[in-house]
């Protein structure tokens, strides 16, 4: 299993995963300046509203063919309204003020919602099945790809078609471009801001959910504390791209799957780290990766598009 | 007036009379596919005042960016008393190039003395030992520090308010704290950008007699204005900006003369525009309505 | 030429504040109450409030007050005080520089809702109202009447805000809403300050810091010896509501001008009072506590530098705790150490701080030229790869450095100069056992914490991390390396962590990679560390250990939360941020920065805190 091939679809599908749930970060980030921590919550909150709908809407026994849209839907569902939850109430009424409160409520909310769902959900305290697709593994050549992977292969190029056109194309789009460059002037242009950022925070959720739906196809399981460390990385993969653009989220995102897969599977080859590889190390290397960028390219692969709060 | 100048460099602070002290050469600053500074030449002397002016939008902010090192040109040189510029701002301010900002950037919830004691940092060197070991150099230096800080409040007329926050001074005396926050750095170059934006006459003249007096300090000055009563009282020398070059540069009667500069604030003349026999005419028509019996309207 | 005629109008009389209270009882009558109240109320405490001793502090006995009884009678006490301040009793009116009047309201409400509360508790917990004593109801019936009456006084009713016609239904109800709220406010507020009559002799003003910090050291003694969930909550009400009280008369400003005046006398006594702390304990239980406290308290502090002096965004700080405690563990003679070294203590803290602050160094360098949202993630990876790396090189996935999950363990005790800090010693008839040893060293510590805090805050370096997190751009200007400013404080905090985390290994024995979360039910760990620096205050000295204690205290006393412990602390984050994001004990100017619209005073002066 460590040929370089299915290593690299392997690092590209992680990657497209991280880069779903990045556009949700970068998109924030490049309107509002602000970290939404909370935003691996929402992707984990998008997960178990898939899961939610599979379990307790959908009669037993229903093929994935005509559930796996309708989880779809219901992870959406979810996330965004968490997302759009935090901004009304966590976030909006902190528009001003110095970058540590927004930052806190952040992280207060983040807790809060790893918390409500170990609390509350049914059975979250360990991790809940994820229904599979049924179907045997597909070969492409020396390549295996398993049917969770396929959603993620099928849907991760779809969302990002959606997202360009929505962006360039549509008014709100633009009105986010906008927005994105110039606040101020965006609303004596006529651009509710305010619509706007909700209009991102939607966004960003909608994609969330989407790797939160391939996640749990991807891996069998979903936990209260997936988006943790998920999260972390994949603002690594929009810092990477280049923050504030949401190709970068994606390019960012797949240069961090491929980096961080490659790294597991042939950092022991190297002499010298024959103990520092395997998946234990995996983040580590994410977050090395992380340094360097910094280090080098601060602006990110595509460069960052953030509003100048001179 | 005491100079504590315990200074990084030695070209920092007044300097001797004739001597060139801004020499800028070629600045052009392009972000993209714009030019916002192209090709400027401008020189400061010692002793001068020399005046900045041009339109909204002219490049004249991003110009003393660039000189600033706030921005770095991306042709041109910047030279202070013979040696080029560093590009960061922090290391400009400490070869003794300081600056105002248009849009007042006070520290606003520190005191005003604390705003200046801030300035007096690029000429003090007390670090992070030295404050937790209080020694007796560093009381010393802090003591220092103060009597020069309250120096320059007495100059500017704030010694009165040394503990007062600066967000509660009024418009005129925070303009004025952000000028004696940029002495305290002492400077041999102090840039003024739209030094009187917002100020009514009386505070004007005042603003004017505080420029001439730091030039009596020797140091010399550039001024950012729109106000050309201001710029023309004061200026020695006025160069005009307009869309990122200079279009002219001598005395007030040379630039106040030039068809160029009338023609790029007040706009070209349009072809529908009123000829002279027009305006004649309507002059004579307004003087007739002045001189007959007026109706009472009510409003 | 038009003449205009306009009748001169005459401006519409604002409503002023009519001066009448929330209730509608003559004030009179309303002060008269909340006074007598309050001596009920101390009465009461001294009846029986149930029959049995099955509700915990023993509340049976007529003439003895017991656990919430002790408390309800500080309420009363505390409203009586007040009440006769607000008379004009000689010799009271100086605990009132800002009027009695809010003050009263506040003692009240503590009496009242730790009354009501403690006979509430005994109803459900027993099963029914009868399980009642005649004394409960006596304390339930005098707090509500001092609450009433103390609620009809007077006060200056703010004139509403003009409504909109346009509004609809909604935003008119929330408008009335916001000015209720607005009303309510006001309610408690301050009056205005009167100078004070007659300034204290010296003497007199360390008197009153003395008696002040006696005052804190027994209040924080109760709060660490709280033995049951109800005394505990009704210790955070009377306390909480008691201070607020303090606050409104204006005492706690006039106390803190005094212990500004008197800095280094008000840091000798606090210290003094804090190591006095373990020598009124007969137990070593409550030392362990403290101790506890104390390392979180003195990280929180060290993060103070770094967040709040600073401004920089450092969420994975506790990795450098964690740095210090393992490199002090690791030549601190400990079987599991991979190094045989037994240095002295001096040379493992000395050590550990050094550790530390090259990966602050190593962190901070590439990151902190960057705008300070990416030294946020840095931070916070950090903290999870120090953990994460610790726990791999356990020689099966990574080198064998740090022994794995099992951590570094059986750490010796210190030994300093033959004082053996494991056993118990016995001085002038006290004694003080493991954990009360390790409290005063590390009370050492904190002092020199502190001490680093003042003294890198009020200078060049300090003004200079105050403008940069003012305004970078303006700071830059001013001749401010920007980059080199940030990185100092950033390694010293990391210095100061890893310091601490020096006598964290002695005190724990043992260094595991769990101590050291993001967040975790126990402090410390990043999360709390900064919620402790935010909810206590940023930028002041006594803010972060406030807030480390309370935020120690309220997860340890309150098991009964239980799972909702971390869902409790994310919420009350975000509320905090919401409602009061300059913490509770605020540096005015950090106060100013969140609240634009409020009344900045002319002069900033020092405050003590």
């Amino acid at each position: 299993m460590n040929e370089l091939p299915q290593q690299l679809v392997n690092g590209l599908l992680l990657g497209s995963m991280y880069g779903l749930v990045a556009i949700g970060y970068t998109m924030v980030y490049g309107i509002v300046q602000l970290i939404n921590f909370a935003h691996g919550e929402i992707f984990m909150t998008g997960a178990f509203g898939a899961l939610t709908v599979y379990l307790y809407v959908l009669p037993d026994g229903t093929t994935m063919m005509i559930a796996l849209p309708l989880m779809l839907v219901g992870a959406v569902l979810v996330s965004t309204t968490v997302a759009i939850g935090a901004e009304r109430f966590a976030y909006r009424p902190l528009r001003g003020a110095p970058r540590l409160a927004p930052l806190i409520t952040a992280i207060g909310l983040s807790l809060a919602l790893q918390q409500a769902v170990w609390a509350w959900y049914p059975n979250a305290k360990s991790a809940r099945t994820f229904p599979q697709i049924d179907g045997g593994p597909f070969h492409i050549g020396s390549v295996t790809i398993q049917t969770g992977d396929v959603f993620l292969f099928v849907a991760a190029p779809i969302s990002m078609a959606i997202l360009a056109y929505f962006v360039m194309k549509t008014r709100t789009g633009r009105g986010m471009q906008a927005t994105a460059q110039d606040p101020d002037t965006a609303k004596l242009m006529g651009i509710n801001t305010d619509r706007i950022i909700v209009v991102a925070f939607a966004l960003g959720a909608a994609f969330a959910a989407v790797g939160g739906l391939a996640y749990g196809l991807k891996y069998g399981q979903i936990d209260f504390r997936m988006g943790f460390i998920l999260g972390l990385k994949a603002f690594t993969a929009a810092v990477l791209g280049g923050i504030g653009n949401i190709y970068g989220a994606m390019i960012g995102g797949l240069v961090l799957g491929l980096a961080e897969t490659m790294a597991t599977a042939y950092i022991a080859d190297v002499p010298g780290m024959e103990q520092l590889g395997g998946q234990s190390w995996a983040n580590v290397w994410a977050f090395v990766l992380l340094i360097l960028v910094l280090l080098f390219r601060p602006q990110g692969l595509l460069g960052e598009r953030v509003a100048d709060r001179a | 007036m005491t100079t504590n100048t315990t200074a990084k460099d030695a070209t920092a602070g007044p300097s001797a009379p004739g001597e060139t002290v801004l020499d800028a050469r070629g600045v052009t600053m392009r972000f993209g596919g714009l030019t916002a500074v192209r090709g400027v030449d401008l020189t400061v002397n010692s002793g001068e005042i020399v005046g900045l002016i041009g339109p909204n939008g002219a490049g004249k902010t991003t110009f003393f960016n660039c000189l600033t090192g706030l921005y770095t040109p991306t042709e041109g040189e910047v030279r202070y008393k013979g040696t080029i510029l560093p590009s960061q701002s922090f290391k400009v301010t400490a070869a003794g190039v300081a600056r105002t900002f248009q849009n007042i950037r006070l520290f606003a919830n520190m005191t005003v003395l604390e705003n200046v004691l801030v300035g007096r940092h690029t000429r003090t060197k007390e670090g992070l030992w030295s404050a937790l070991l209080r020694g007796p150099g560093f009381k010393k230096a802090e003591k220092a520090s103060e009597e020069r800080a309250m120096e320059l409040l007495e100059f500017i007329g704030l010694a009165g308010k040394r503990d007062h926050l600066a967000r509660n001074l009024p418009y005129g005396e925070q303009r004025k704290l952000e000028i004696a926050r940029a002495l305290a750095s002492e400077p041999g170059l102090l840039l003024l950008d739209e030094p009187t934006a917002g100020m009514n006459p009386q505070e004007t003249r005042a603003t004017e007699e505080l420029v001439f007096a730091i030039r009596d300090m020797g140091i010399a000055v550039l001024v950012i204005e729109h106000d050309m009563r201001f710029i023309f009282n004061l200026c020695d020398r006025v160069a005009v900006l307009v869309q990122g070059e200079k279009l002219v540069e001598g005395d007030s009667a040379t630039v106040q003369g030039d068809e160029r500069v009338v023609a790029a604030y007040l706009g070209e003349p349009f072809e529908d525009a009123p000829g002279q026999d027009e305006v004649a005419e309507v002059e004579a028509a307004e003087a007739q309505a002045d001189a007959a019996p007026r109706k009472e309207t009510d409003r | 030429m038009t003449t205009q005629t306009s009748t001169p109008q005459t401006p519409a009389k604002e409503p002023t504040g009519s001066g009448t209270g929330l209730v509608g009882i003559p004030p009179h009558l309303g002060r008269a109450l909340a006074t007598g109240g309050g001596i009920l109320t101390i009465a009461s405490a001294f009846l029986a409030w149930t029959w049995t001793a099955a509700f915990p502090g023993d509340l049976t006995v007529y003439g003895y007050p017991g656990g919430l009884q002790v408390l309800v009678l500080i309420g009363g006490a505390l409203t009586t005080l007040f009440g006769l301040a607000s008379y004009g009793v000689k010799g009271l009116r100086w605990l009132t520089p800002a009027g009695a009047d809010s003050a009263i309201k506040l003692a009240a409400l503590a009496a009242f809702a730790t009354a009501w509360y403690t006979v509430l508790s005994i109803a459900t917990e027993l099963g029914g109202l009868a399980n009642l004593e005649p004394g409960g109801w006596v304390a339930a019936v005098a707090t509500l009447t001092a609450l009433l009456g103390a609620l009809s006084l007077p006060f200056q009713r703010p004139a509403p805000d003009p409504t909109d016609p346009d509004d609809t239904g909604w935003e008119q109800f929330r408008h009335r809403l916001r000015h209720t709220g607005t009303v309510v406010k006001a309610a408690f507020a301050s009056g205005t300050t009167a100078p004070p009559t007659r300034k204290l002799p010296a003497y007199a003003e360390i008197l009153v810091i003395i008696a002040a910090l006696t005052l804190g050291l027994i209040v924080f003694t109760y709060g660490i010896g709280t033995e049951y969930d109800e005394q505990f909550i009704g210790f955070l009400i009377t306390a909480g509501f008691g201070f607020a009280a303090a606050s409104k008369a204006g005492l706690v400003n006039r106390v803190s001008a005094l212990t500004g005046k008197h800095r280094n006398v008000t840091m000798i006594g606090a210290f003094v009072a804090a190591a006095a702390f373990p020598f009124t304990q007969s137990d070593d239980q409550y030392a362990t506590i403290g101790v506890y406290i104390l390392i979180f308290a003195t990280v929180a502090l060290g993060l103070n530098i770094v967040v709040g002096l600073a401004g920089l965004l450092d969420l994975g700080y506790v990795a450098f705790l964690g740095v210090g405690a393992y490199t002090a563990a690791m030549v601190s003679g400990s079987p599991s150490s991979p190094f045989d070294l037994h240095l002295p203590f001096w040379a493992a803290a000395l050590l550990g701080a050094a550790v530390a602050m090259v990966f602050g160094v190593l962190i901070g360098a590439p990151t902190l030229r960057l705008r300070g949202d990416y030294l946020a993630i840095v931070t916070l990876g950090f903290g999870e790869i120090f953990r994460i790396g610790v726990l791999n090189m356990d020689g099966t996935s990574g080198p064998d450095i740090t022994n794995g999950s099992n951590g570094i363990s059986s750490i010796p005790n210190l030994d300093i100069l033959g004082f053996d800090f494991g056993q118990e010693h016995t001085f002038a008839g006290f004694t003080i056992a493991r954990f009360a040893n390790y409290f005063l060293l590390m009370l050492l510590i904190t002092l020199v914490v502190v001490v680093v805090f003042r003294r890198s805050g009020d200078s060049r370096i300090g003004r200079a991390w105050v403008a940069i997190r003012e305004d970078e751009t303006a700071a830059l200007a001013m001749g401010i390396n920007g980059f080199r400013v940030k990185l100092i404080a950033f390694a010293l905090g990391a210095a100061l962590a890893g310091l601490a985390g020096s006598v964290q290994a002695h005190v724990t024995y043992t260094v595991t990679p769990e101590q050291y979360q993001f967040a975790h039910v126990v402090p410390p760990n990043s999360a709390f560390l900064l919620a402790a620096v935010v909810l206590g205050g940023m930028g002041t000295i006594s803010g972060p250990l406030v807030g480390a204690a309370l935020l120690y205290l309220i997860p340890a006393k309150l098991q009964f939360l239980g799972d909702y412990q971390l869902l409790a602390f994310g919420l009350a984050l975000v509320l905090l941020m919401r409602f009061r994001p300059e913490g509770l004990i605020p540096n005015r100017r950090r106060q100013l920065e969140f609240h634009e619209e409020a009344e900045a005073p002319t002069v900033l002066s020092k405050a003590g805190a």
